[in-house]
């Protein structure tokens, strides 16, 4: 058997789903960015092998996923540090607890 | 010559006790109180009086024509215009002032002097504060306005000083403001002198309007030149109650001295008056303020007529006679002095009401001598009997009390008319009222005669002059034509302020020149317009000549002799030596007043009366000697009337009070014997008419108010509020909020719908976010695959 399109879109859904699933189900704040991570990565993936099956010669899907790269790690960072602050003034980044903001 | 040195002097003595008011209201708490009084005593009558000698000395030795030209010269200050008539504030300086003020001050000097030892015994405080100096501020105050009142030149300052010792008699009245009583018979004083006053401004009024001036020497000038030649109000023919307008005005004016001398119907608050305190009693209700009315009647005696004059005479001769009646039976020390004090101001009226000018204000005067002496000698008796003033629980105090005894019944025999007939032995009322008797007998019997006389005696009749005792008249007024020309002069030709003219250069230039015709044509009008007295009127001033002595002997007799009745009353009896110092200076004064001094004067003054152009003013001592030949029986039946009262009196009271009660269970004494108590039922009567009539009046107005004006502005308001109701509840509510209302809740419920899903958790929104997505794909499809479908055929 070979390794077609479909697979890779296959483990890009798995890959989304979790990352999904881990949004959806994790209440610490770092938990969420790892699920947001996770579907970032499957829709870079989805890129890069619609890029390889689909492009015939182009390269448009490996930049796009070089940027969501950088974009996920100018992300991160901000995350990471909105998740230390809140740390610092709830001494928690339980997101259920970090209710101060909320109307 | 410098004449003003003696006006200054009397308006220097008015304004003292002005003064001493003001600082005893201001620093008079901190004097305390023995200095208080003493202040007031002084610089409040003590400085008055000095001026008051001052000025006396200097007019006794004056003659007729220096006092004339005085008279003349007096200063007038212009103080207002009244429309185009000039308001003046000015001395009137002449005999009558001079002898009224010096009353006044020495009367009113020896009663300040009593009070500082008289209300050194009162308990005085009302919360806390002591009312001592009060009461010498007031007396004070009194002072002011009683000498402003004599020396008043002008009409409009006469009323305005009349006014002010309303307000201080009202004041001391009411003195112990603490007890209903006072307050009450204060209110009464005040509110029966404003009916009185009502009449005196209208008189007031009719003589600014036709006369054209409120000047008293100017308004009967005024007066005389109108009746002359029939204009101004003369020739109005307007008339009420038959009255002509110039009686009317007479009369107008006449009705402030009825409030303020209690003349009979508006007599009834001088006996509540004495719940004051009794030097306020003496001074005030006895001796000054109640002789105003007489006063007034004499200064503007020129402005009236005959009519007015029998009115005057009339209310005076009621007065004199139902309030010596009610005297009889009054059981109140107090009360009974009182109620002489209203027949004796009855007599005065009466006597000017006769013409007899002279003998009036001389009653005046000896009757304030020694009816303030009677009301201190009460006061005394009062103070030591521990404030019990019932006559008929003292008795016997003559032993106690010897001074105030002796004084007391010297006052009586004053008062009683005490004399020996055909002598000129005699005390008070002897001269004076036996004076106004013989007058009014000879108006009431012998008017030809006086007619006859009169004319005569004008035209230069001089025989009967030398039978007048008085020094001032033998002098220079004697002379027909110079009594004559002071008259014109006093009758106030030119004042030298308002004019700048010289007085005698005016009386040269008087149209006047011919004066016997003058005064022949005056006698002429005045005996067309006069009626000879009613004779019942004489017969009842001779009734009250002999009840006068009975009352007096029953109350002293009471009083002093006979068993003591109260051992309590008996045993506190004292007397107090600073207060009987006055008692005995007052006793003298009411010798010298009888004898000396004030009659001379008050005849010098008289020629001012003498020119009034409708009535005659009689000098009795003059005028009945020469002609009356029954004058003789007259001089024995009145003086030996006092004799009479005393027996009587004596004979029912010696033995106590039994015969007295018994004569008044007699069948037909005790229905006027009751009468008499209950004062006439005049009190009742006025409650039920004026009290009860105002009452009914203000009830019919309440009904009017509460069922006719209440309810129209009910309905309106009524209207106005269901109008209200419907705008607010209905438009405002339901139109205009509910609009308002109706956006506020629906975006609230709008927004508590959209504000459901946002819950603030991620793993919702990611859950949303998720659903929704899943939701367009399932949708795209859907749309893809019917597309599809659509397409493919």
């Amino acid at each position: 058997m070979t390794i077609g399109l479909t697979h890779y879109l296959v483990v890009a859904a798995v890959l989304f789903c979790g990352g999904l699933f881990t949004m959806m189900t994790k209440r610490n704040a770092v938990g969420i960015l790892i699920g947001v991570e996770l579907v970032l990565t499957s829709s870079i993936l989805n890129f890069v092998a619609f890029d390889r099956y689909l492009g015939k010669g182009r390269v448009d899907g490996q930049i796009t996923g070089l940027f969501i790269i950088v974009l996920a790690a100018a992300e991160a960072a901000i995350a990471v540090a909105i998740c230390i602050n809140v740390y610092k003034n709830l001494s928690t980044v339980d997101v259920d607890r970090a209710t101060r903001l909320q109307g | 010559m410098n004449g003003h040195s003696y006006e200054l002097a009397l308006a220097a003595g008015v304004l003292s006790p002005l003064f001493s008011f003001w600082a005893l209201v201001f620093l008079g708490p901190r004097m305390g109180k023995p200095i208080a009084g003493w202040f007031g005593v002084i610089l409040g009558m003590g400085v008055p009086l000095a001026m008051a000698a001052y000025v006396l000395l200097g007019w006794l030795g004056l003659d007729a024509a220096a006092r004339a030209q005085l008279t003349v010269n007096a200063i007038r200050l212009h103080w207002a215009y009244l429309g185009s008539v000039p308001v003046t504030i000015g001395v009137k300086l002449d005999s009558l002032t001079v002898a009224m003020f010096f009353m006044v001050t020495f009367i009113a000097f020896w009663i300040f002097f009593f009070s500082v030892g008289y209300m050194a015994g009162h308990s005085d405080e009302v919360d806390h504060q002591s009312k001592y100096h009060r009461f010498f501020a007031y007396l004070s105050l009194f002072g002011f306005s009683m000498l402003g009142l004599v020396v008043s030149s002008s009409l409009l300052f006469l009323f305005i000083f009349w006014e002010l010792v309303g307000l201080c008699s009202y004041l001391l009245i009411g003195f112990y403001f603490d007890r209903q009583y006072a307050t009450r018979a204060a209110m009464k004083a005040f509110i029966t002198n404003r009916v009185g006053d009502f009449g005196f401004i209208i008189g007031l009024m009719l003589v600014y309007f036709h006369l054209h001036t409120l000047d008293l020497d100017e308004a009967a000038r005024n007066f005389a030149a109108q009746h002359a030649s029939g204009t101004g109000i003369f020739a109005n023919t307007f008339a009420l109650f038959g009255f002509a307008l110039p009686t009317l005005m007479g009369i107008g004016l006449f009705c402030g001295a009825m409030g303020k001398s209690a003349q009979f119907p508006l007599h009834v608050w001088l006996p509540d008056a004495m719940a004051g305190p009794t030097p306020v009693s003496a001074l005030i209700h006895a001796a000054t303020m109640v002789a105003a009315g007489v006063y007034l009647v004499a200064r503007v005696f020129r402005l009236m007529t005959p009519d007015a004059l029998m009115f005057i005479s009339t209310i005076g001769c009621l007065t004199l006679f139902l309030m010596a009646l009610i005297a009889i039976v009054q059981t109140d020390i107090k009360k009974c002095l009182a109620y002489s004090t209203l027949s004796q101001l009855g007599y005065m009226i009466f006597g000017l009401g006769c013409g007899a000018w002279i003998a009036a204000l001389f009653h005046l005067i000896t009757h304030a001598f020694f009816k303030a002496m009677l009301f201190l000698g009460s006061g005394q008796v009062i103070e030591g009997c521990h404030h019990e003033q019932d006559m008929r629980k003292m008795g016997g105090l003559i032993k106690k009390m010897p001074v105030t005894g002796i004084t007391f019944l010297i006052g009586v025999l004053a008062i009683a008319g005490f004399g020996i007939p055909g002598t000129s032995i005699g005390l008070g009322g002897f001269f004076s009222k036996d004076e106004i008797l013989a007058v009014a007998y000879a108006r009431a019997f012998q008017w030809d005669d006086v007619k006859k006389f009169e004319s005569s005696h004008e035209r230069g009749g001089e025989e009967h002059h030398s039978t007048e005792n008085t020094p001032q008249q033998n002098g220079e007024l004697n002379d027909p034509k110079s009594k004559v020309r002071m008259a014109k002069i006093e009758s106030g030709e030119q004042f030298r302020l308002v004019s700048d003219e010289p007085p005698h250069k005016a009386a040269a230039a008087s149209p006047e020149t011919t004066e016997p015709e003058h005064s022949a044509h005056r006698m002429a009008s005045i005996f067309a317009g006069t009626k000879p007295l009613p004779s019942w009127m004489f017969w009842l001033a001779i009734a009250t000549a002999y009840i006068t002595p009975f009352y007096m002997m029953r109350a002293w007799w009471m009083t002093f002799m006979g068993k003591p009745r109260d051992e309590h009353v008996h045993h506190h009896a004292h007397e107090s030596s600073l207060m009987f110092i006055p008692l005995i200076v007052l006793a003298g004064g009411t010798l010298v007043s009888s004898y000396f001094l004030f009659r001379p004067l008050i005849a010098d003054a008289s020629a001012v009366a003498s020119a009034a152009p409708m009535v005659l003013a009689t000098d009795g001592a003059v005028h009945t000697q020469a002609i009356s030949a029954a004058h003789h029986w007259l001089e024995y039946g009145v003086g030996f009337a006092f004799a009479i009262g005393f027996i009587f009196a004596i004979a029912i009271y010696a033995r106590g009070l039994e015969i007295a009660r018994r004569i008044q269970n007699l069948f037909f004494v005790w229905p006027v014997h009751a009468l008499l108590v209950h004062k006439y039922y005049i009190d009742e009567i006025y409650d039920l008419v004026w009290v009860k009539g105002c009452l009914l009046v203000a009830n019919i107005c309440r009904f009017f108010d509460t069922w006719i004006v209440d309810l129209v502005f009910d309905t309106l308001a009524a209207g106005t509020e269901r109008l209200a109701a419907f705008s607010g509840l209905v438009l405002d509510n339901h139109g205009v909020d509910g609009v308002v209302n109706g956006v506020a809740s629906t975006s609230m419920d709008v927004s508590d719908v959209l504000r459901g899903p946002q819950t603030g958790r991620i793993r919702n929104y990611v859950l949303f976010a998720a659903g929704a997505a899943t939701m367009i794909i399932v949708l795209l499809l859907w749309v893809g695959v019917r597309s599809a479908t659509a397409v493919t055929p």
